[in-house]
């Protein structure tokens, strides 16, 4: 296979070439063999010219140009690994053969991130960046790049015993830093490491454990320190062993002086005793489980990568071994997330330089197309605007962006079919609610053809870009990529960012669910050992565990597996398994509690053991994934059982005697549309009372409380009183015999002059309110009699003095009538 | 269009209508005799006035010491099916909860429950359905509301035309489908419809057995049956899930299980959807929010609360806690003493105008709960001991 052969068509390899020094020994092997694999992206190292032997075959140019180029410098491995000096020496620069040979022997080319290079540079050998973390993955890249296709992913995993720890007493650090900062931070840590370990140190030197803020400094430090054993927290060891920067000339006094302050600090934190009715497995913390390291990105066009492992700090480094480093300063409210990422708050952001960005424009530029891929969790699904990724020069202006319109996604790039602010912009269907408040994977792809296509965990939206592709060429090579932000910080963005990778290739679908597929963060199988429990050496309860954000640990997929592929263990009942941290178990997110199985030889495989539950759950972390000790506990397992005793449920609270309420309440809308109706007699399906009651029903009371009852609901009763009376008054029948002996013809004012008249109007009211019972007798609870034919005497009088003109009698009547049906003889019971 | 003169009435009407309100506050509080008493209990039933007639009889059972005689008398009154329980029922029937909502088959299956003294715990499990043989209705259809709503339009007296079936029988549903009000059209339309059918185990707590999830949160409980669609980490950060999500999704997933195979069709037929066997899309959608949760392969529901502080909800000894389906999962919550609390205190409020406010009104309710579960759950029985506990000195 030939990883660098000219000979490819493709773009990439032209630019390329044309960007490498080293482009003597490439036309060399240009002669041979058709191109069949991509070379990744690689920039225009700052090398010296190497005059060396050639490379002897193409592997060792491989190694050249890939890895050798990018650490030779004196800045790097160089200034040490190179000729004559320390081994192994594989910067050396006389002869790039015997280089290749010496790199062999750190580099793990199968498992590129597993390498001895690798983790010793991540382990703080020496990086060049202020992040081991950071160079490690650099390092992984260019090893990665080197080994090419040889570097698959998908490999079987060897799963490794973890050493055997018994679950003991153990102890948890307290939400308060008051402790910490009194016995550690102020006496050792402030006046010893400040001047490096500090945000605001001149040269900061992260994990800031020193930090002015003894609550920032306290959540740096938990990871350094070892509640159980001090003398094995890495503030001692560093010191003790490592001789870091010892503040006296006795290393040992000062490990000495930190163990203690560490003990003091230890001893005041009371310990967790483990019950020991408990049928406990082995404990081990996440870090001690195998790395699951099977996943395979595609990668192959990466030019900016952010995978945001440094965990503290305010640089974002870019890992993608694309030189210069688009590393990204983090500004304003941005936190780093546990498991990998960064939580953008409102007003913070995560920016480059546009200088290192200018990568960007370039190399996008010569392809014509490239991908945005993101690891994102919207903190919300209520803003809008909110730019997650941004390559742009102001609000008005950018090369790309994606962003969140509620639960849309949104792309805009600036092409020749666009604007130069990217517009118009693609939307993800409204329908679809594409955009979660959940951790998603996000893709936005541009090909010259297609134009851009949006990508949600692995699957094609199946938005199309209504303007098409288009050519770049318009890109500004004078912005700056930012994420959570626009440049501005206009259009802010909240939420968590776990991964963004750049490619100058619009990824296949295929690629992108490649992509998905391999997940973000590093998980690990937790082997819990079971041994002693089912009396089978080697027998262990497996668990995927990784961060899942700063707060929880993700477990997954129990399964039974016996390290001994000749084990065939059988009928083993597992029943009520329960996640235990730093000797008690959890009390929220056990899910598998109900899990009840028996291990079969039907179901269990060798190489794969037997699943017991296929569900993942939550739990939250405690101490951090260096220092939780994590076991499992089981209701049964083999001949083992725990019966667990169920607390009686809570006595509810007494109940409290409330304020006490009206007697009575107001008669509802339906109510009063139906004791109107019974009163006068005019049915509820009348058309004028059914129009009337149509438009008032909202208004009139709904709910019976006196204390809802309103002016407006008073109205609108009026107004459906006067309707049942208007329709009573002017159907002869019913009024007649409601109103018996009331002749409506006559003039108002003479006719009402007289009480016996007015009584024709006034005792029928009062009868069918039932102010008094069919025998006339007052009931109590209702308006006295005398009050209301004062009222109605009043009313009757006031609108009839003088009042003969025709209709009136029938008016003054229904006026009496309305007054009667709307008042609280009524409206109250 | 009215008269000049007739505007002005309304207008002075209107003024001696408050004149006289204010004049019965000020009377209300006056020592109460037999009659005031017959004619509160009435009105609290019925929503209207008694006739004369009727309420001279109530006056004579009350003087015989027999105050339920005369609520009973109450309750043969139309206007309690047509006004007080339909008010009473309808707020049970949509999602937001409003009493001015049409008529509906849940409502009118509840209101013949009750007038027939059908037992109300098998309210959310029975095939049953009411309908009104009143002349000039459209048919009852599984397709829309028109027969309920025209009845209610027509003014249709619901206690003379009410007659029982099944939904069975009117919607083709198979028996072991129906589930009580829950399965009926009304039920279906506001629960069934969109979403993820967490609306129709919800709606149903708060209808029957009073309570939202909020206050019975319990996040000790696992969570093993918690769907895709929930994500552990809402914008990054699992404590929102750690103490608060899971605490109503740790039970409600699986209990909402049991209506893995109901839909309500919005868009085109406008019919409950059922597919035995075939677990609805809607129970599936966004597994990428949580990749390792639960996926739903049917329609098995178990009941999380019968372990934990919502023991208190009192479930049934009699039955298992788990099962197949919305019908015994009714059963399982109308099996409980909060659905039999909740019917009673819904009654007493109902009736009484208020929750119960001191240690004399929580003695009553425990009585008819006691009443109401022993005398085979008659809530007509409960509006009856309710108006007269709340008849007045």
């Amino acid at each position: 296979m030939n990883r660098f052969a000219l000979s490819s068509p493709r773009l990439r390899r032209v630019r390329q070439a044309a960007a490498l020094a080293a482009l003597a020994v490439l036309t060399a092997c240009s002669s041979s063999g058709p191109a069949t694999t991509a070379n990744p992206v690689t920039a225009p190292p700052t090398v010296q010219a190497y005059s060396g032997p050639a490379p002897e075959n193409a592997d060792v140019q491989a190694f050249k140009i890939n890895l050798w180029q990018n650490i030779e410098g004196a800045d790097k491995c160089g200034g040490c690994h190179h000729a004559g000096g320390q081994s192994p020496q594989f910067a050396r620069s006389d002869d790039i053969n015997l280089a290749y040979q010496a790199a062999n022997t750190v580099v793990k080319l199968t498992q590129p991130s597993q390498s001895e290079m690798v983790l010793k540079v991540a382990g703080d050998h020496n990086c060049w960046l202020a992040s081991p973390a950071a160079c490690g993955d650099t390092l992984t890249v260019w090893i990665q790049n080197w080994a090419g296709a040889n570097a698959v992913g998908g490999t079987q995993i060897q799963l490794v015993a973890p050493p055997s720890q018994s679950v003991g007493p153990s102890k948890t650090f307290p939400a308060s830093s008051a402790s910490f900062a009194a016995k550690i931070w102020q006496p050792l840590l402030v006046p010893y490491c400040s001047r490096c370990h500090s945000d605001n140190a001149q040269t900061p030197q992260a994990p800031y454990f020193a930090s002015a803020n003894p609550d920032e400094a306290y959540a740096d430090a938990q990871s350094k320190i070892n509640l159980d054993d001090p003398a094995q927290s890495r503030f001692v060891v560093r010191l003790a062993t490592e001789f870091h920067h010892c503040w006296t000339t006795s290393c040992a006094a000062d490990a000495a002086a930190m163990q203690a302050a560490i003990t003091a600090f230890a001893n005041g934190i009371p310990t967790t005793q483990v019950d020991p009715s408990l049928v406990v497995s082995k404990q081990l913390s996440l870090l001690q489980g195998t790395v699951a390291s099977g996943q395979n990105r595609y990668d192959s066009a990466l030019i900016a990568l952010y995978q945001f492992k440094t965990g503290s700090g305010s640089v974002a480094y870019d890992t993608s071994g694309v030189l210069p480093g688009l590393d990204l300063t983090l500004t304003g409210n941005v936190s780093w997330v546990g498991g990998w990422g960064i939580n953008i708050a409102p007003g913070g952001k995560a920016q480059g330089s546009t200088e290192a960005s200018q990568k960007l424009a370039t190399l996008i530029q010569s392809t014509g197309e490239f991908s945005l891929e993101a690891w994102v969790a919207n903190g919300n699904l209520t803003q809008k605007d909110a730019d997650i990724v941004s390559y742009s020069g102001g609000d008005t202006t950018r090369n790309v962006t994606l962003s969140q319109q509620l639960q849309q996604y949104e792309a805009q790039v600036r092409s020749s079919k666009t604007g130069e602010n990217g517009d118009p912009a693609m939307l993800t269907a409204l329908a679809n609610n594409s955009a979660q408040a959940s951790l998603q994977h996000v893709v936005l792809t541009f090909d010259p053809v297609a134009g851009r296509k949006l990508y949600v965990n692995g699957v094609f939206t199946g938005d199309v870009d209504a303007q098409g592709g288009g050519t770049l060429a318009a890109w500004d090579n004078t912005f700056a990529l930012v994420i959570g932000a626009e440049t501005s910080s206009d259009h802010p963005w909240t939420g968590v960012v776990r991964m963004l990778a750049i490619h100058d290739r619009a990824l296949t679908a295929a690629q992108v669910q490649q992509n998905f597929t391999a997940g973000v963060g590093e998980k690990y199988y937790l082997l819990f050992d079971v041994s002693t429990l089912v009396n089978i050496p080697k027998s262990y309860i497996m668990l995927t565990g990784s961060e899942l954000d700063s707060y929880s640990y993700l477990f997954a997929r129990p399964t039974f597996i016996n390290l001994d592929p000749t084990q065939k263990p059988t009928s083993i009942p597992i029943a009520g398994i329960r996640i235990g941290l730093n000797g008690a178990e959890v009390g929220v997110g056990q899910a598998y509690i109900p899990l009840n199985a028996t291990v079969s030889a039907t179901n269990y495989s060798p190489t794969a053991g037997q699943i017991l539950s296929t569900v993942g759950t939550a739990i939250a972390l405690q101490k951090g994934p260096a220092s939780d000790q994590i076991f499992l506990t089981f209701e049964k397992i083999a001949s083992k059982s725990h019966t667990v005793v169920a607390p009686p449920p809570p006595v509810p609270p007494a109940p409290v005697d409330t304020a006490v309420n009206p007697d009575l309440g107001a008669r509802t809308f339906d109510k009063l549309l139906y004791t109107m109706s019974n009163i006068t007699g005019v049915p509820v399906t009348d058309s004028g009372v059914a129009g009337t009651f149509a438009g008032l029903q909202q208004s009139l009371p709904s709910t019976e409380s006196i204390d809802a009852f309103s002016a407006s609901n008073q109205q609108a009763l009026a107004q459906l009183a006067i309707e049942f009376c208007h329709q009573l008054v002017n159907n002869s029948t019913l009024s007649a015999k409601f109103f018996p002996g009331l002749d409506y013809s006559q003039p108002a004012g003479t006719y009402f002059a007289s009480q016996v008249h007015v009584n024709l109007v006034i005792n029928p009211l009062i009868a069918k309110a039932q102010i008094v019972d069919g025998h006339g007798v007052q009931v109590a609870s209702q308006p006295t009699v005398a009050a209301v034919t004062t009222e109605l005497n009043n009313l009757i009088a006031q609108l009839s003095n003088g009042q003969n003109g025709a209709g009136r009698t029938a008016a003054v009547t229904t006026a009496a009538c309305a007054a009667v049906l709307g008042s609280a003889a009524i409206v109250l019971h | 269009m009215k008269s000049p003169a007739s505007r002005r009435a309304a207008r002075a009407a209107a003024a001696a209508t408050c004149a006289l309100l204010l004049l019965a506050e000020s009377a209300a509080p006056a020592l109460a005799d037999p009659t005031s008493q017959a004619q509160r209990i009435y009105q609290r039933i019925a929503g209207v006035q008694p006739s004369d007639a009727t309420l001279d009889a109530m006056v004579t059972d009350i003087n015989a010491s027999n105050p339920l005689a005369a609520a009973q008398l109450a309750t043969s009154d139309p206007s309690f099916y047509n006004v007080v329980l339909k008010n009473f029922v309808t707020p049970w029937t949509n999602r937001d909860q409003t009493v001015f909502a049409p008529l509906n088959d849940y409502t009118a299956t509840v209101i013949g429950m009750v007038r027939d003294d059908v037992a109300f715990n098998t309210v959310l499990s029975a095939d049953i359905l009411y309908k009104s043989n009143a002349s000039g209705l459209p048919a009852v259809s599984a397709a829309n509301n028109n027969h309920y709503a025209t009845a209610e339009q027509n003014g249709i007296d619901l206690k003379a035309t009410l007659v029982a079936t099944s939904q069975s029988a009117a919607y083709g549903l198979p028996t072991a489908a129906t589930a009580g009000v829950m399965t009926t059209r009304g039920g279906s339309s506001a629960f069934f419809i969109n979403g993820t059918n967490r609306a129709m185990f919800r709606f149903t707590l708060i209808n029957h057995l009073c309570t939202d999830l909020n206050p019975i949160m319990d996040i000790t409980r696992p969570p093993d049956r918690v769907r895709q669609d929930v994500s552990r980490s809402p914008g990054g950060d699992s404590r929102i899930f750690l103490n608060n999500c899971i605490g109503c999704h740790a039970a409600m997933d699986p209990m909402a299980q049991a209506f893995a195979y109901y839909n309500f069709d919005g868009v085109a037929s406008n019919e409950t959807v059922y597919t035995p066997g075939v677990v609805q899309a809607k129970y599936l959608i966004n597994s990428q929010n949580f990749n390792a949760g639960f996926i739903t392969p049917n329609d098995s529901w178990t009941n999380r609360w019968r372990q934990g502080p919502n023991q208190v909800l009192g479930w049934s000894s009699a039955l298992p806690g788990s099962g197949n389906g919305a019908k015994s999962l009714g059963q399982e919550l109308a099996g409980s003493s909060a659905f039999a609390q909740c019917q009673v205190q819904k009654v007493f409020k109902a009736v009484c105008f208020r929750a119960p406010q001191n240690q004399a009104d929580r003695t009553q309710v425990a009585t008819m709960v006691s009443s109401f579960k022993s005398g085979g759950y008659k809530l007509k029985q409960v509006f009856a001991e309710s108006a007269v506990y709340c008849m007045g000195p």
